[in-house]
């Protein structure tokens, strides 16, 4: 193309010169001097350039021309001011790059599609916000094994319906070849689910409906990818390979593909194992026959052509139909009233199952979205204000071109374009901040227990968010510029020779500009307070227990082969006393939870209370009798549990102090009888004791109702082990590790840490925004007190005459500083008075995201101004001191 | 010597008819034709010509050939086309709707 190029170039040279020289010709038979022939010729034909100029843009080459040569020249001129370079490029890529990585979790936690067949057609039963077990009569969110073999058989809607356990189970097992029993985390499900998935295996097979059909008879497991990478080894001969899990020896059947993680975003199983072998793994649920046992989430692919509202109402029928159906369901007249009036809605997850990664992180990285725009715009700012310090200085190049006959439009075109060679290039390295950042992010967001597992590898949708922001900030910082720097009067750009002429229009908008950079700055400062101040009072949460000096720690007791009966509760015990003889430890015990690990509840009936049932959720603990010492939980009333508790004692329990005021309001609860789920069982249990109110799943919770029943009276698994120790927690936990292997070695240790570090896990979100926040803030003021330090300095230079001439008729140092301080301080207060409405506004939009501060605070906004008025001052000082020193001889010469 | 700018949105009317009266024109030719045709009233900015017939080719209107002047000078000839006679149509009525109303605009009734 560039060779035709040249062919035209000359064609149309030759035609315009025989042109211009036969118009000459013309002039001179006419009588003019070859001189002026040749000058009226020339000036008749008019500007040449221009017209070669536009007979390219005829044939639309310009375009690809223009483009080259103005990056070219854009390079060139970034290559000659490296410092300034740097600083936009440095600003530029932390900005896209904060921005990506952000946007690549959210889209990780939220919109990527999961990596099976058109998950489009996928839905759920239900919301997905419930996991665990339940025997809720009638209940829209868990389902049971029997309502899922019905519904698959009975409807009319799906392709095809599977069934997955709501949670993962946690627990250790041991690959054949290898001595150590180890963790594993398995996801329970229908052998529909990876057919209905579209999901083959990378080796072996997949589980299939006949693995599911007779309970106990399929001990085979698929594994996922990752896990055969790092726990297998990458062991080549993996299919066939036998696992033991308590006494029940798998089988090893296929290895899903490397994408595949799973329904719930974040979860990645280890194993997958069909729900016919539910009551062979911890926690051994017997649920396969019984209509009662809700623990499963239901997901169906809707038949093509069927839209999600038919599905409903035909699952909703069903619904009615199955659950009247179930032998075992407490029909009444109040469950029928519930269920005639329980609805079904189905979700739609093309993106998984809502997981708690999604719950957790959702809001926070929202939040964080919006402030690395915040940042973004600033740092957009500040390459327009340097945009336009570079347009003014070659205001006089422009004018020159302008009036060689460069068209306006042709010179925006050429400074936009340089912008955008600038934002390419930021947003190059943006990219690959990005692939840094969310790694970081990653790490910050995970927890020693909850690994933050999301996709983050490059995905279109990425990419295409990292190009439009990229392009945005191009027109952002570039449009303005451009377009002021070309709109000079020639005249009077050339007539002010090569002093500052044209420059005066640069003032008022570079001003604009670092005035939103204070107010943008302050919103985010005051942000990162709020943030800052919210964690403060949550850390600083009375949990109820008392969280310094407690390990704590998981015991699998199931995995290792205990029923659920007296030899379970002797080795609880046994542990117990033993774990207690340790040194330094003051108290021991076994409990179901200890904090943020969920809870259960159920209908509570009172006795004597004549309307019989309340309706209170209750969150149930069973605990070993020291549990109140170990956790450092006061006693209000009554007593504790103790070695008089026992099977065949009385039931008691002990209660919180709002559960006691709420279900006992008068008179002392101690002795009081209440009970679970129904009307006979009010006399269950008599409360001994009232203890102070706990934090159960989070520190932002209020008051909860919670009681607490002895494992002496009624044994189950007890995963959770706390121990209240002084001295050393490594120490404590190594003995405390001892001890346990002594008395059964196949008891096996998970999760252990102290109960401050369950406390600091609640809080890895907000603790993320809040160091963010920060980061980001003080990012903000480090690129505003750049915009001011540039443009003082721009203003100082521009006005060194005047200085100059102030100082040669006696104006004071002070006053020179004043001159220029006062300048700055007046931008500097406009910006907080724009900045201090839109903080406000600002913590108004965050304030669920709070805890004790009802939006921006006092302390916060003031911080935050006296942040900015500082950074202000001190950004200005240096120009102003110059100013300052400017000696009134040298300035004067200067002009 | 006062000329007049010819009329906005009219020079390939003019460029066209020019062809299509003598045939085939060389860019300095067609300047000068219009130029004694309109009696020395129009005046093209003479090189604005040239973009002018470059986009005319590119819409196919014009052909161009290089051959020699009288004066034997290399120069590159412009003859219509097919597309380029209908064109002229096209422009013509057009120009004459146009300046008709314009007339009976300034008209007095």
């Amino acid at each position: 193309m560039l060779l035709r190029r040249r062919h035209f170039d000359a064609d149309l040279e030759e035609e315009m010169r025989l042109h211009v020289e036969l118009r000459g010709q013309q002039q001179i038979d006419a009588g003019a001097s070859a001189e002026e022939a040749r000058y009226a010729a020339l000036r008749h034909f008019g500007n040449v350039s221009s017209l070669r100029e536009r007979s390219h843009i005829a044939w639309g080459w310009s375009w690809l021309e223009n483009l080259v040569q103005d990056a070219g020249y854009g390079i060139r001129w970034m290559l000659r001011s490296p410092g300034v370079t740097l600083v936009a490029l440095l600003s530029l890529a932390l900005g896209i790059g904060a921005n990506t990585a952000i946007f690549t979790l959210l889209n990780a936690i939220l919109m990527r599609p999961l990596p099976v067949e058109h998950p489009s057609q996928l839905v759920l039963l239900g919301d997905g916000l419930d996991d665990g077990i339940s025997d809720g009569f009638p209940n829209t969110g868990l389902y049971s094994y029997p309502f899922f073999r019905q519904i698959r058989a009975r409807n009319d809607v799906f392709s095809d319906t599977a069934a997955a356990f709501s949670f993962i189970d946690n627990v250790h097992g041991t690959v054949q070849g290898r001595g150590e029993a180890e963790p594993m985390k398995i996801q329970l499900v229908s052998g529909s689910y990876f057919p209905l998935l579209g999901i083959d295996a990378a080796a072996g097979r997949t589980l299939q409906d006949d693995d599911d059909r007779i309970e106990g008879q399929s001990p085979v497991a698929m594994v996922s990818y990752a896990w055969w990478k790092t726990a297998l080894a990458a062991d080549p001969a993996v299919i066939g390979k036998r696992l033991t899990i308590g006494s029940t020896v798998f089988t090893i059947v296929g290895v899903t593909p490397p994408s595949f993680f799973g329904t719930r975003v974040g979860e990645l199983p280890d194993l997958w194992i069909p729900l016919s072998m539910e009551k062979y793994i911890p926690p051994r649920l017997d649920g396969y026959n019984d209509g009662m046992s809700e623990s499963l989430n239901l997901i169906g692919r809707l038949k093509p052509g069927v839209s999600r509202e038919q599905a409903e109402s035909n699952v909703n029928v069903l619904f009615q139909q199955i659950l009247r159906g179930i032998p075992n369901a407490p029909v009444n007249s109040g469950t029928i009233a519930k269920l005639n009036k329980a609805h079904v809605e189905l979700t739609p997850i093309p993106g998984g199952i809502a997981s708690r990664i999604r719950w957790f992180f959702q809001t926070p990285l929202e939040v964080l979205m919006a402030l690395v725009g915040l940042v973004l715009l600033i740092a957009c700012a500040n390459i327009a204000n340097l945009m336009l310090a570079r347009a003014t200085a070659r205001s006089r190049e422009l004018a020159v071109r302008q009036a060689l006959g460069a068209g306006r439009s042709r010179l925006i075109r050429q400074l936009l374009t340089e912008s955008l060679v600038l934002a390419l290039l930021g947003g190059g390295l943006g990219l690959g901040f990005a692939a840094l950042a969310s790694r970081l992010l990653v790490r910050m967001a995970s927890s020693a227990d909850n690994a933050f597992q999301v996709n983050i590898s490059l995905s279109l949708p990425v990419l295409l968010f990292t190009l439009a922001l990229t392009l945005a900030t191009a027109i952002l910082f570039g449009t303005i510029p451009a377009w002021r720097a070309t709109r000079v009067d020639v005249s009077v750009a050339l007539a002010a020779g090569r002093t500052q002429s044209g420059t005066a229009s640069k003032g008022p908008l570079a001003k604009t500009l670092v005035i939103l950079q204070v107010a943008l700055s302050l919103v985010l400062v005051a942000g990162a307070g709020i943030f800052l101040r919210s964690l403060i009072n949550l850390v600083n949460v009375d949990t109820g227990f008392h969280r310094d000096n407690v390990v704590r720690m998981r015991v699998d007791a199931s995995s290792a082969g205990y029923k659920e009966d007296a030899r379970l509760a002797g080795v609880y015990r046994q542990i117990e006393d033993r774990v207690k003889a340790i040194p330094g430890v003051r108290a021991a015990s076994f409990s179901i939870f200890t904090f943020n690990e969920g809870t259960w509840n159920n209908d509570i009936w009172v006795q004597g209370y004549a309307a019989g049932h309340r309706e209170i959720d209750v969150l149930h603990n069973d605990v070993g009798n020291d549990y109140f010492r170990a956790m450092g939980i006061p006693l209000l009333a009554g007593r504790t549990f103790g070695p008089q508790d026992t099977a065949t004692s009385p039931r008691v329990a002990v209660i919180g102090e709002t559960m006691a005021r709420k279900l006992f309001p008068e008179g002392s609860p101690i002795g009081r009888h209440y009970g679970y789920q129904k009307a006979v069982n009010a006399g269950s249990f008599e409360v001994i004791g009232v203890v102070k109110d706990v934090k159960y799943f989070s520190l932002d919770e209020p008051q909860q109702c919670g009681d607490y029943l002895p494992y002496s009276q009624n044994i189950r698994y007890l995963n959770e082990f706390e121990v209240r120790y002084t001295g050393d927690a490594g120490a404590a936990i190594t003995a405390i590790r001892r001890t346990i292997g002594t008395i059964d070695e196949n008891l096996h240790l998970s999760d252990v840490g102290t109960l401050n570090q369950k406390i600091d896990d609640s809080l890895t979100n907000r603790r993320l925004v809040a160091q963010l926040s920060t980061f980001f803030g003080l990012l903000a003021v480090f690129l505003a007190a750049i915009g001011i330090y540039g443009l003082m300095s721009y203003l100082v230079n521009r006005r060194t005459s005047e200085i100059g001439v102030r100082m040669a008729l006696g104006a004071e140092r002070p006053q020179v500083l004043w001159l220029v301080m006062r300048e700055i301080l007046l931008l500097a207060l406009i910006g907080l008075a724009i900045g201090i409405p839109l903080a406000l506004a600002g913590g108004r939009l965050v304030s669920s995201s709070l805890y004790g501060l009802n939006g921006i605070d006092a302390v916060s906004l003031g911080a935050a101004v006296a942040v900015l008025l500082a950074m202000a001052a001190l950004a200005g000082y240096l120009p102003a001191r110059r100013a300052s020193r400017i000696d009134p001889m040298i300035a004067l010469r200067h002009e | 010597m006062s000329r007049d700018e010819i009329p906005p949105g009219t020079l390939y009317l003019l460029i066209l008819k020019t062809l299509a009266r003598y045939g085939e024109m060389h860019g300095f030719e067609i300047a000068n034709s219009i130029q004694q045709h309109s009696e020395d009233v129009l005046q093209v900015e003479e090189g604005s010509l040239y973009p002018a017939l470059q986009r005319m080719l590119i819409k196919g209107w014009v052909k161009a050939e290089w051959g020699t002047t009288a004066g034997n000078r290399r120069a590159r000839y412009y003859r219509l086309t097919p597309g380029g006679r209908k064109q002229l149509e096209v422009e013509q009525t057009q120009f004459e709707r146009v300046f008709g109303a314009i007339v009976r605009v300034i008209q007095p009734a």
